[in-house]
């Protein structure tokens, strides 16, 4: 079943032009580098040095406690100074590895020798994952290692690169495939050795011609790979979003994409993947765009871990001349996480710093209304919810209905509802607190049992 | 950092429509249907719509002033309820009319209940409904330069052709919002936009068309099905009330099912019910329907939806075979019956008409006994073409002019004329009876061809007791007699005991016959 979509979804301006044609450009920091100990889904990693341990870049320095945790790696050379809670971008206070950048970025070990990939088998492969704590990349973090162990790897039909880069000004995924389509590819070739069974499909959002083009060029003659471009709409690169184009089905929220046989892996999750295979080389730099109508020069970097927002911003030229920053996220404007402060450090998940001269929720704020019962929030939700009913049996406090009927936990917080809402009600938020109040009651009740 | 920055939740980018906006868009599509509303019935029309509006807004003003609430009359909502309130009164209504209808729309249906977002029924409706009720007479009176006629949807109600070119521009007789063609143009255009519902507007329109269809008795006759859907506020109402936001269901499916319901009772209402306006109330009553459906009829995400589930598990039937046995054996059954119907009618219509005139020639033939046979008369046709189905004269209440046939002996003498008149003023329905009069003016008799009244009370208007009173009488117009006592003089009629309102239908109807015989057949020849 071939659909060039899914169904519901908003049209954000995608503010790309900022940034879309900026080549990625290395940057190296010089400031002290902080490395949170919890930068994926699931246990915090375990630090393996102490305060006072010369450390390489690609050296770990902290080891993933469980099966569902990563590795934490160093990005830089230097001296570890101190093992301590520091603030992180979500406002909240994390033990974190505090590392003397000493400027030298001096490799653990040689990361630009190709090493010959052509006889590894499934399980060298995601042990060179998991050495590399690759996480996904795409924003959720979760460890990539153990999605690549889904219960039945001949049940997986899809592997889907997901290209979609629907947030708005994001383009650090845009400029990636443009330059490592190749790398891209093959890192795709190498996860393929895992599923028998599956295709690999790229999926990318139409607005990217240049990366499709690349990405076609690169998939050209790779009998297990395709290239899918997919209409732009939010939120087109969400996993479920993603799956239900390519391989037309959909699933509850309490599933996982390998019940429906599909991998859904960020390209620049990928990309990492490739490096790490083929190169050794760990993760410790990413793709991340800085944009937004405040900064001065937008761009694509290849960030270090652990550096500074800050210290990017100001070696980016800092703000616009005259423009008060309002609001710098963490991500894209859609999902992205507003921070309180600059200084706190990059992890690896965070594709993007967009800094924004307006604040377009305080002006929501103004503008509220009462709700019309439009349901314009019902036509864009992307899981077929019914956001006004929704937020109807909140009001009234009635979390039955909301749970069971409005099937509200299926909620994926993709923000289209608030986004849409000409009332300008924080739809999605109420969803989220409600969520978390619902599940706070269920872990209590099964407390008390 | 020295300055703070924000904190809030995502998203942070907001779509740029607010309900203002909203508001502003479904103004100017009701701006052509205005303006040409205005064209057509002049200043007074202006002046509705002006107060309409006007009192809508400040109405709502004035409540948030009372009450200490933010001013919410700027967001435009209140000026629509305005705005639809007097396009859909009639032209010649008072100038209290749309005044006190807003007052009542916005203050009682709207803020009463709790302001924007929270009326139960749709404001515009409810103030229309308002006035219908309170001051009847002075709300259905439609006058077109002075002169009071049939609106399309009256004549429609009684089973007479319209003009359907007019309904389209909103040139015909009806309220000021009337012009077919401004309204669907605006109601398509706010669909494309998404900002109305095409599954509450559609599935409104098209379970009228389908009800008409099945149960107009005329099968999927085009121009039956396109003079109804024109008529009556069906556009208006499919596209700008049953549409309203508030007082429709929020998931598609039970916005279609409320669409349905409101189409359908707009049909029953319209083929059974008594009022011209059957259509507000059919939405109204779909409102009070919208709360029951958003609390029962609640699609699953699309996760849990059969489709899903068996995406999962791999079934890949045809899509015919998907689809759900009812829905399909209820299609066809739609289809077939509908085919079936139009088929008949289509089949039997000459044979109908041609029975009817048999049936009409023989009645004439019992009031003007004398003629061999009977003839149009050219002149005669054209004053009743000219009468356009309208009421006949004053004085003889809702008495309508059939046809007027000339009786001719064998020699080619005219020898009397037969006169089909029709009442609407009986108990039951109409009242059809044809009047035989001679050259000279003296009535030769009445004969009924449609007649329905009560079984042993106004059916008795067809005996001889009553029936034959008016053989061989030279009055120019008769007095009906409620006395119960014999009223023997020259104008005089007995009233069916009992039947006074039957009696009083026919005489009439007689009268109006006799008056069109004496000032426009004696004249005109």
């Amino acid at each position: 079943m071939v659909k060039s979509t899914f169904r519901g979804g908003v049209h954000p301006a995608d503010h790309k032009d900022l940034s879309r044609e900026a080549p990625l450009r290395e940057f190296l920091p010089k400031g002290e580098m902080v490395f949170p100990l919890s930068q994926h889904i699931g246990k915090p990693a375990r630090p393996i040095v102490k305060k006072g341990d010369a450390v390489l870049a690609g050296q770990r320095i902290a080891e993933a406690d469980g099966f569902v945790s990563a590795h934490i790696i160093c990005s830089c050379s230097g001296t570890v100074k101190a093992v301590e809670p520091r603030r992180t971008l979500t406002g909240g206070m994390m033990d974190c590895i505090v590392v003397d950048n000493d400027g030298q970025f001096t490799p653990a070990a040689d990361y630009t020798k190709r090493q010959d990939v052509s006889k590894l088998d499934g399980d060298e492969i995601v042990r060179r994952v998991q050495e590399a704590a690759i996480v996904g990349l795409g924003g959720a973090g979760f460890p990539t290692h153990v999605k690549l162990r889904p219960k039945d790897p001949a049940g997986i039909r899809y592997l889907i690169a997901n290209g979609a880069e629907c947030e708005p000004y994001l383009t650090g995924n845009d400029q990636l495939m443009r330059t490592q389509a190749e790398a891209i590819a093959e890192g795709m070739e190498l996860i393929l050795c895992l599923f028998p069974n599956a295709e690999g499909v790229v999926g990318i959002e139409k607005n990217k011609p240049e990366a499709i083009a690349a990405m076609q060029k690169a998939c050209a003659g790779k009998a297990r790979l395709r290239v899918l471009p997919l209409k732009t709409k939010y939120p087109q690169g969400g996993e479920r979003s993603l799956i239900q184009v390519i391989a037309g089905v959909d699933f509850p929220i309490t599933g996982l994409p390998a019940d429906v046989g599909c991998i859904v892996d960020n390209v620049g999750t990928i990309y990492a993947v490739q490096r790490a295979v083929v190169y050794g080389e760990p993760l410790f730099c990413h793709a991340l765009t800085l944009s937004g109508e405040a900064a001065k020069n937008p761009g694509n970097y290849i960030v270090r871990d652990g550096t500074s927002f800050q210290e990017l911003l100001d070696a980016a030229g800092g703000l616009k001349d005259g423009v008060t920053l309002k609001k710098a996220l963490a991500g894209g404007p859609m999902m992205g996480i507003a921070m309180a402060s600059l200084e706190v450090p990059i992890q690896k998940q965070n594709n993007g710093l967009t800094l924004l001269a307006e604040d377009e929720n305080e002006r929501a704020e103004l503008e509220m209304t009462a709700c019309l019962h439009c349901g314009r929030c019902t036509t864009v939700c992307p899981m077929g919810l019914l956001p006004q009913l929704m937020a109807d049996a909140v009001s009234v406090g009635d979390l039955a209905r909301y749970e069971g009927k409005l099937y509200g936990l299926e909620c994926i917080q993709c923000g289209s509802c608030t986004y849409i809402c000409p009332a300008k009600r924080p739809l999605m938020q109420t969803f989220k607190q409600t969520k978390a109040e619902i599940m706070a009651r269920k872990r209590a009740a099964g407390g008390k049992k | 950092m020295n300055t703070a920055l924000n904190i809030s939740s995502s998203p942070h980018a907001r779509d740029k429509w607010t309900t203002a906006f909203i508001m502003r868009i479904v103004l100017l599509a009701l701006l052509p249907t205005t303006i040409v509303g205005v064209a057509v019935n002049g200043l007074h029309a202006l002046l509705i719509v002006l107060i309409g509006v006007a009192a809508a807004v400040g109405t709502e003003f004035a409540f948030d002033k009372a009450c200490h609430k933010p001013d919410t009359w700027k967001d435009g909502s209140a000026a629509v309820t305005g705005l639809l309130l007097a396009l859909s009164l009639s032209p010649s209504s008072p100038l209290f009319a749309p005044a006190l209808g807003s007052v009542f729309a916005i203050l009682v249906v709207k803020c009463c209940f709790g302001g924007l977002g929270k009326n139960f029924i749709n404001p515009a409706l409810a103030g229309r409904c308002f006035l219908l009720i309170s001051f009847g007479r002075a709300m259905s009176s439609f006058q077109v330069d002075g002169v009071s006629s049939a609106t399309p949807i009256a004549l429609l109600m009684t089973g007479k052709a319209v003009n359907i070119t007019q309904m389209f521009l909103g040139t015909a007789n009806g309220v000021i919002g009337g012009s077919i063609l401004c309204l669907l143009a605006g109601g398509l255009v706010l669909w494309a936009l998404d900002v109305i519902h095409g599954e509450i507007c559609f599935s409104v329109l098209g379970g009228f068309t389908l009800y008409m269809a099945l149960f107009g008795g005329q099968g999927f006759d085009p121009k039956f099905l396109l003079a109804h859907l024109c008529g009556g506020g069906v556009m208006m109402g499919a596209f700008f009330m049953a549409t309203d936001y508030v007082t429709s269901p929020v998931s598609k499916l039970a916005q279609a099912c409320y669409g349905v319901l409101i189409g359908v009772l707009g049909g029953l209402f319209r083929l059974h019910g008594g009022t011209a306006d059957s259509f507000s109330y059919a939405i109204i009553i779909g409102n009070l329907f919208a709360p029951i459906l958003d609390t029962y009829v609640i699609p699953k995400p699309f996760a849990y939806r059969r489709a899903a589930l068996r995406a999962r598990s791999g079934d890949k039937r045809p899509f015919l075979q998907r689809v759900p046995r009812p829905v399909v054996v209820l299609t066809a059954i739609t289809l077939i019956a509908g085919l079936a119907l139009s088929g008949v009618y289509a089949m039997t219509k000459d044979i109908i008409e041609d029975q009817q005139r048999l049936a009409n020639t023989a009645s004439y033939k019992v009031v003007v006994p004398e003629a061999d046979h009977f003839e149009n008369v050219a002149a005669i046709d054209r004053a009743i073409e000219d009468l356009d189905g309208g009421v006949y004269g004053a004085g003889f209440g809702r008495a309508y002019i059939r046809e007027t046939v000339a009786g001719v002996d064998a020699e080619g003498h005219t020898v009397g004329y037969a006169i089909r008149v029709t009442s609407s003023d009986g108990f039951d329905g109409d009242i059809t009876l044809v009047v035989g009069v001679t050259v000279e003016g003296v009535l030769n008799g009445i004969s009924f061809t449609e007649l329905n009244e009560t079984p042993g009370m106004g059916m008795r208007c067809a005996e001889p007791a009553f029936k034959d009173q008016f053989n061989n009488r030279s009055a120019a117009s008769f007095r009906l007699n409620k006395s119960g006592a014999s009223d023997n003089s020259d104008d005089g009629i007995d009233a069916v005991s009992g039947a006074s309102i039957s009696s009083s239908a026919v005489v009439n109807a007689v009268n109006a016959g006799l008056d069109f015989f004496h000032s426009v057949i004696k004249e005109g020849t």
